[in-house]
């Protein structure tokens, strides 16, 4: 079996979709919301997206990739939201391997060969 | 045997790989290091911000109770930076006691979860771990996690923990492998006893421990094991801290004495069994004394080997390039630009012969060399007056010379010292010790009084040394540091 997607928004739901895949390796991006027109309020996000999409197939087999979006900029700016305290995310857009210290945070989302070291080593 | 090997992965050797020797010019990489560590990824990460091509081979051969780690060397793994965060635990535990006399309240009584600790010791590692691995990445220096030895002149064999082999050429190899702690060599070391290879990440609480030795190494341990509120033996076969000023090593041994760990001197284990299993178990050791034949024995959940650490350069192939290493200590010679008697062969931190065994002194050497090699700089590195701290429970700054080295270089009647004991203001509203604390200078009287040795027990001492030591490489005097007034109230005014 490959990998599969899940979209969520805001911390609940991140920590519940999370919690139900416990035991399969887990990757994430967040993101700030987008408007109408599917556009982000962070613009650093709406480059790295389709960097982190692309290298999506080189995902292991079984893991879940959770794309979630963190809420509106005002939201986010607050120190004590839920993503900073408790899930200690300092910027958006942040990719990370779920339960691990391996992150890439804003410009290193931006580069390719680091999502792939990402998604296929140790 | 060579292995096909994925084209994305790996820079062509094809020469190599078909048996022929490769001309000069066509080496897969420009600069090869053998271990990632302080120094190797200094120097890997200096080299490539000249454009050069480098390739870092990094490899920890589990220890006999299967601990490993990743990416990064001894001081971030399973050295200064866990030390560092566990001798900060047990110093908040004391604080914690002090913070009583300060008016805090509490009634629930002060325990330490071993665990708690650890997990996120080894969280915040992972995170240095990933951090290089990135930082390689970015700097397009290639890491593999794979045991580098030497099989020719240019070529070194890598072989990763599945035994997966591959050879890569280099015009010019840095070797920065490190050490890794000695055994005892007596019945049920391997099989029963720890070293600070697994301390930092041992998964259950060590429990009565033993610790074997007198290094700085066992010191800190012990310290901090003992400040976490464990019962601590220290098991010393003559003097502490051996190599540091004796007079300052008797001043921290008996502070720690003072503060609950006990100390059997002059004493060596000759066996280790096991009384019980578990997660600690229960092991009996038996000592005999190393100045006569008394023997005795005792029961610890943990047995804490730190008698001092070998160089990894036995089983690297350097026979097979001819690079001369010491036979008995295993370290190997270099001139004062790092290189070894192999011209293309170079070598940095621990290992060096005669040089200090430090990580700012393994990365200064790193990056100098590099800048030698690749930017045509001609600086080299500077090994005089390194500043050093032991972090034990009281800690030990210094830099410069010893009493006892000065008194054999430049005669006792050359030298004067100044000393005095000194009270933190913290300490006085706890009541704790106000005749532990010491600093003393040792000044060379024929050359202006220049400060030429400084040690300070206290706390905060490595705070403290940092800046004296940079006051001393620009020569400081007795008189201008007289002449320098103090910050008050802190203990470096003393």
């Amino acid at each position: 079996m490959g990998w599969e997607e899940m979209q969520v928004r805001g911390y609940t739901e991140f920590v519940r979709t999370a919690q139900s895949y416990h035991g399969r390796p887990i990757f994430a991006l967040f993101c700030g919301d987008k408007d109408a027109e599917g556009k982000s309020w962070c613009p650093d996000c709406v480059t790295a997206e389709p960097v982190v999409r692309k290298e999506l197939h080189n995902l292991p087999d079984e893991s879940v990739f959770i794309y979630c979006l963190v809420g509106d900029r005002a939201y986010w700016k607050d120190p004590n939201n839920e993503f900073r305290k408790n899930l200690k995310l300092t910027g958006v857009p942040t990719l990370l391997k779920y339960g691990t210290p391996q992150k890439l945070v804003e410009e290193e989302c931006f580069k390719a060969e680091l999502v792939r070291m990402l998604f296929t080593e140790d | 045997s060579v292995q096909a090997q994925k084209e994305e992965d790996n820079p062509p050797n094809t020469m190599e790989a078909n048996g022929l020797t490769p001309v000069p010019d066509s080496y897969d990489y420009d600069l090869i290091v053998i271990g990632g560590g302080s120094g190797g990824l200094a120097a890997a990460k200096e080299a490539a911000k000249y454009e050069k091509k480098v390739m870092v081979l990094d490899f920890v051969s589990p220890t006999p109770h299967g601990s490993s780690w990743g990416l990064g060397g001894t001081c971030v793994n399973v050295g200064c930076i866990p030390k560092k965060l566990m001798h900060q635990a047990a110093l908040l535990g004391q604080a914690l006691q002090d913070s009583r006399k300060f008016g805090w309240q509490f009634t629930e009584e002060v325990k330490h979860n071993w665990m708690t600790m650890t997990e996120a010791v080894q969280n915040y590692i992972g995170s240095l771990n990933w951090g290089y691995r990135v930082s390689l990445r970015d700097t397009k220096v290639t890491y593999e996690n794979a045991y580098g030895e030497f099989v020719g002149p240019h070529t070194v064999k890598a072989t990763n923990k599945k035994g997966i082999e591959k050879l890569y050429t280099a015009a010019r190899f840095i070797i920065a492998t490190g050490e890794r702690p000695r055994y005892l060599g007596i019945p049920g070391d391997k099989e029963y006893c720890i070293s600070s290879d697994d301390l930092f990440s041992l998964p259950y609480c060590p429990g009565k421990t033993l610790v074997v030795g007198a290094s700085y190494v066992a010191l800190e341990c012990a310290g901090f094991l003992a400040g976490l509120g464990l019962d601590v033996t220290v098991m010393v076969r003559s003097i502490l801290l051996r190599g540091f000023d004796q007079d300052m090593a008797n001043k921290i041994g008996e502070y720690m004495k003072e503060h609950g760990v006990n100390f059997i001197r002059e004493f060596v284990p000759i066996k280790v069994e096991q009384v019980e299993e578990g997660t600690p178990g229960i092991l009996k050791v038996t000592a005999k004394s190393s100045t006569g034949n008394q023997m005795i024995e005792g029961e610890y959940n943990t047995v804490l080997l730190a008698i001092g650490r070998d160089p990894c350069t036995r089983k690297i192939g350097l026979d097979k390039v001819g690079v001369n290493i010491n036979e008995k200590t295993g370290k190997i010679p270099v001139n004062d630009e790092e290189q070894t008697n192999v011209p293309h062969i170079y070598a940095v931190g621990d290992i060096l012969q005669g040089k200090l065994e430090l990580t700012p002194v393994a990365i200064q050497a790193g990056r100098l060399l590099v800048r030698r090699l690749y930017a045509g700089e001609t600086t080299k590195c500077d090994y005089v007056n390194v500043p050093t701290t032991v972090f034990t429970p009281l800690e030990y700054g210094a830099c410069g010379y010893s009493e006892e080295t000065a008194v054999e270089k430049f005669g006792e009647e050359n030298i004067e010292v100044y000393h005095s004991n000194f009270w933190p203001l913290e300490w006085t509203v706890p009541s704790r010790d106000n005749n532990k604390c010491y600093a003393k200078i040792i000044c060379n009287i024929q050359d202006n009084e220049r400060v030429i040795g400084f040690h300070v027990l206290g706390p905060n001492a490595g705070e403290v040394t940092q800046g004296f030591a940079a006051a001393i490489k620009c020569g400081l005097t007795k008189e201008q540091l007289d002449s320098t007034i103090g910050i008050h109230p802190v203990c470096a005014e003393v």
